[in-house]
């Protein structure tokens, strides 16, 4: 499969971090800490790893929505808009507005409070869609809505309800719909199908899956449900800590992880046959305020080396694909 | 139909007890304490002096008992006071006999409406506005400075502040007038003038009430937008390039207006009952200087007339919210 991959989206040196004032001392919370991603066009892209490890402030980032106490450190964040690479960063906020939805769309997680609830389904489309598309009437509009409610399968009448009379797998799917209403060239989703029962979640799979193959755009998938990677995602990035750790295509990542924290996320999946104890990685995620020193992982690591306290790997690039930050591969 | 038959209803019969028991209550409160008025005010006449002859005087008590409805049982004295109510009379004031209770009320309502309508209308609109914009630029220093502010000024109690207000005002500057709702002598009528003398007399009285209003108003409605803006939805709607005029219209403040407008027809329905504080501080000839010395001297029917009034008015705010609500938030519905 050689073919030409377009980049989309891609940071540079990424540092986002929190900074709080917390009884009068500054804590700083290093949420996004040196972050190269490269996403490209047309593929799913999974980013996994545990929670309070960054990936929802990274998704924030991407978008470009980083208002106080978060703040952008260093690094950069490109979009590729028609052919031209365009630094994110240093847009103005209202000309980011604008790329949302029709250029970048957000899949949030479908929450009891994720709409406004005092507005029906409709009210909703109307407000995303009228910031964006001008010189339609709200009905033009509410047109659009009920088209690519339908073309998606879901019951046109969630148009005319409120949110609080929905189901939580069909507002999960509502914002999906929602997302995708402007044929936008990147989705990025945030946990969506975390708390949905399997079933629902499957058909959220399919729906995001029928989505990218019909408007051939990325999505990039945040979940700590590597289930859900797996069904899903053509390239999956594993983060720890604010940094991305391991990154390949999905079936290397499973068929061969390379970093012991990979290893861990993969062996605590279950398997058909295997009913010996899963181990889940020992100890708990480090405080992001509070890093220890040299590779994040460290101090939960089976494998732990002296080098590994006190510096922090680069990444050794195995393949064109594959891609691990551990002083046990390559550079050891 | 379901809607009246399972709502309304039930909502309206709650309504009506909730008045009935009220004013059973306040109807039977003053009458266990060991206070008679009719002996008060032969006690009062004795000590003015005049003697009379036993039969006389048992006429007079005789007399002022009915007068009174003070008559027969307790019980009997309970149904003879709905036969009256029913027919709009609240009876005569004790201390201010022979003038009826109605009377009096019609006469301190005016006041107490004017100077209430106005404090409550101007610390709901207000506070609601400057606590809303303080909540959205939480981060602003402007911002902390109010909420520095309204700290101080929300626990401070109304006595303290009106005194402050009244020695500042009254006595070290000389700027405002130290008591009463308009000059001595000076004749209701609908002059410039007179409605100057009025405001003259009614600004610290006023002044208190709306900033302590606004204060609490500032601080309900900051934290409100707050935890508004900090919502999913408002984030989803960030995240969804909604624009700013949008999301803060229609997201924030109408969603932070719901608790708030319970409030304002709470707060209305409470004006009947007075500012009692603030009325026997600066002297204000409403309707809490009347109840207050309603208390003072026993005037049952007074303080029954009041107190039905400040019932009735906050059971009807309350009706009106709950019957009003749905319009408001579609999550609550009546079916």
């Amino acid at each position: 499969m050689i073919e030409e991959k377009t980049v989309i989206l891609r940071t540079e040196h990424l540092k986002a971090f929190y900074l709080l004032e917390v009884h009068g001392t500054q804590k700083t919370v290093k949420a996004v800490n040196d972050v190269d991603i490269q996403i490209y066009e047309n593929e799913i892209y999974g980013i996994a790893g545990e929670s309070g490890c960054g990936k929802t402030t990274l998704l924030k980032t991407l978008f470009g929505e980083i208002v106080p106490p978060l703040r952008l450190i260093d690094g950069k964040i490109f979009y590729r808009i028609d052919d031209d690479e365009v630094d994110v960063s240093r847009m103005k906020s209202e000309a980011k507005r604008k790329l949302r939805m029709e250029y970048i769309s957000y899949i949030p997680q479908g929450s009891m409070s994720v709409f406004n609830p005092v507005l029906k389904i409709k009210g909703t489309f109307a407000d995303f869609i009228g910031s964006h598309v001008h010189g339609q009437s709200r009905a033009e509009i509410f047109e659009l809505a009920r088209e690519r409610i339908l073309e998606l399968g879901l019951p046109k009448n969630v148009l005319d309800v409120y949110p609080h009379q929905l189901s939580g797998g069909m507002r999960q799917r509502v914002t999906i719909a929602l997302a995708a209403s402007l044929n936008p060239r990147i989705m990025i989703g945030d946990e969506p199908t975390t708390a949905l029962d399997v079933v629902v979640q499957r058909g959220v799979i399919q729906m995001l899956k029928d989505i990218q193959k019909n408007l051939k755009n990325t999505i990039v998938l945040v979940t700590h449900d590597m289930g859900v990677h797996a069904n899903i995602a053509d390239r999956i990035g594993i983060m720890y800590a604010g940094k991305l750790i391991e990154e390949a295509t999905t079936e290397k990542i499973f068929a061969q992880p390379l970093h012991p924290y990979t290893q861990f996320l993969i062996n605590s999946l279950p398997k058909f046959g295997d009913k010996s104890m899963r181990d889940s990685v020992p100890g708990s995620p480090p405080s992001l305020a509070d890093l220890p020193t040299g590779c994040p992982f460290h101090p939960r690591c089976p494998h732990v080396k002296d080098i590994c306290r006190q510096e922090m790997p680069n990444f050794h690039h195995l393949d064109e694909n594959h891609k691990v930050a551990c002083w046990l591969v390559g550079e050891a | 139909m379901n809607f009246i038959k399972r709502y309304l209803i039930p909502r309206l019969i709650s309504y009506f007890l909730v008045i009935w028991l009220g004013i059973t209550i306040v109807f039977f409160i003053p009458r266990l304490i060991p206070n008679d008025p009719v002996i008060k005010m032969v006690d009062q006449m004795r000590a003015r002096g005049s003697t009379l002859e036993p039969g006389t005087m048992d006429g007079i008590i005789h007399d002022l008992t009915v007068m009174y409805g003070l008559e027969g049982s307790t019980l009997e004295q309970y149904r003879d006071f709905w036969v009256r109510l029913a027919h709009g009379d609240l009876g005569v004031s004790f201390f201010q006999f022979p003038a009826p209770v109605s009377d009096l009320i019609a006469t301190a309502l005016p006041w107490t409406l004017g100077l209430l309508l106005t404090t409550t209308a101007i610390s709901w609109v207000f506070g609601n506005i400057i606590g809303g914009l303080a909540g959205y630029y939480t981060r602003r220093s402007w911002s902390r400075t109010l909420d520095a502010v309204a700290m101080v000024i929300r626990p401070m109690p109304y006595y303290i502040f009106s005194f402050v207000l009244l020695l500042l005002f009254t006595y070290v500057w000389r700027w405002f007038p130290v008591t009463g709702g308009a000059s001595l002598g000076a004749l209701p009528e609908f002059t410039w003038g007179y409605i100057k003398d009025v405001l003259w007399h009614s600004f610290l009285p006023g002044l208190s009430l709306s900033a302590l209003g606004m204060a609490v108003n500032f601080q309900v409605m900051k934290l409100l937008v707050q935890n508004i803006n900090a919502e999913d939805y408002v984030q989803y709607a960030r995240l969804g390039g909604v624009t700013n005029t949008r999301i803060v219209s229609k997201y924030i403040i109408r969603n932070a207006l719901l608790p708030q407008i319970t409030g304002l027809a709470l707060s209305f329905g409470q004006i009947f009952s007075g500012a009692l504080i603030t009325e026997i501080v600066f002297g204000y000839p409403g309707v809490g200087m009347l109840l207050y010395r309603a208390i003072i001297n026993g005037d049952y029917n007074l303080i029954m007339g009041i107190t039905m009034l400040s019932i009735v008015g906050i059971t009807t705010a309350m009706l009106i919210v709950d019957l009003a609500y749905p319009l408001l938030d579609p999550r609550v519905r009546y079916t």
